[in-house]
């Protein structure tokens, strides 16, 4: 898939794909500090306040890909399970861990 | 699309914070029950609402494949004719679309050689 020759023949178009990793990183970081604030509101503490972070992103991927990407993910991202499941979702757990820990002062004090 | 994802985005924010809100007045109590079902369920909902706001709010994801983007680009000409000043988002073949016709030498060399005679001046071929 990868081939040097494979490119050649379909070159890659690089201000799409800065384009949409920028949109991706948008979505996850206004949708990170939404569940920061849910996570904290609902009182969730250690791993449960993780895994809830992670099915929500799952979501949101799920969103994306059927919203987005139209259910063709591979037309848009160069590999989709990097740049489309799992692409910012890790740079994106600092800003719940902010909100969750935020919220969970301000509701539960 | 616009008109959907601002109402999306806007129930959502009405139901979060009313559902943040409860959820303060609630610990203010002094029973420590955990949270009510009906709290939970409106911010989970407000959450789910203001996802799909959201992620509908996005801008479109662009093709990365060039002859899809370009092919796309071509279709929407006159759209993005109209949205000018994004210069990096012509068509990459409009080059190829729009070319000048061959140039016709003979027809400008007897159209010269007219003129030539018209003017009457002396030329380079008096010495003929």
């Amino acid at each position: 898939m990868l081939d040097e020759r494979e490119l050649a023949i379909s070159p890659i178009v690089q201000s799409s794909v800065q384009h949409n990793a920028q949109t991706i990183s948008n979505i996850r970081n206004l949708t990170a500090s939404l569940f920061g604030v849910a996570a904290g509101t609902l009182g969730l503490e250690s791993y449960p306040g993780f895994i809830f972070y992670l099915a929500a992103s799952l979501l949101v991927s799920v969103l994306i890909f059927a919203f987005r990407a139209e259910g063709k993910a591979s037309e848009y991202f160069h590999s989709p399970l990097g740049d489309l499941w799992l692409g910012e979702v890790f740079s994106g757990m600092s800003g719940f861990v902010l909100t969750w820990t935020l919220f969970y002062g301000l509701v539960r004090a | 699309m616009t008109l959907i994802s601002t109402s999306l985005n806007s129930l959502g924010l009405v139901l979060l914070t009313h559902a943040v809100y409860s959820a303060h007045e609630h610990s203010l109590l002094p029973t420590t029950a955990t949270l009510p079902l009906d709290i939970t369920i409106e911010l989970l909902t407000a959450v789910l609402l203001l996802c799909i706001g959201i992620v509908l709010a996005s801008p479109d994801l662009k093709p990365i494949n060039w002859s899809v983007w370009g092919g796309k680009l071509s279709r929407e000409e006159h759209k993005a004719a109209v949205k000018a000043g994004d210069v990096t988002e012509r068509d990459p073949y409009v080059q190829l679309d729009i070319r000048r016709g061959f140039l016709d030498i003979r027809g400008k060399r007897q159209e010269f050689a007219d003129w030539d005679i018209m003017t009457g001046l002396p030329s380079y071929r008096t010495g003929y």
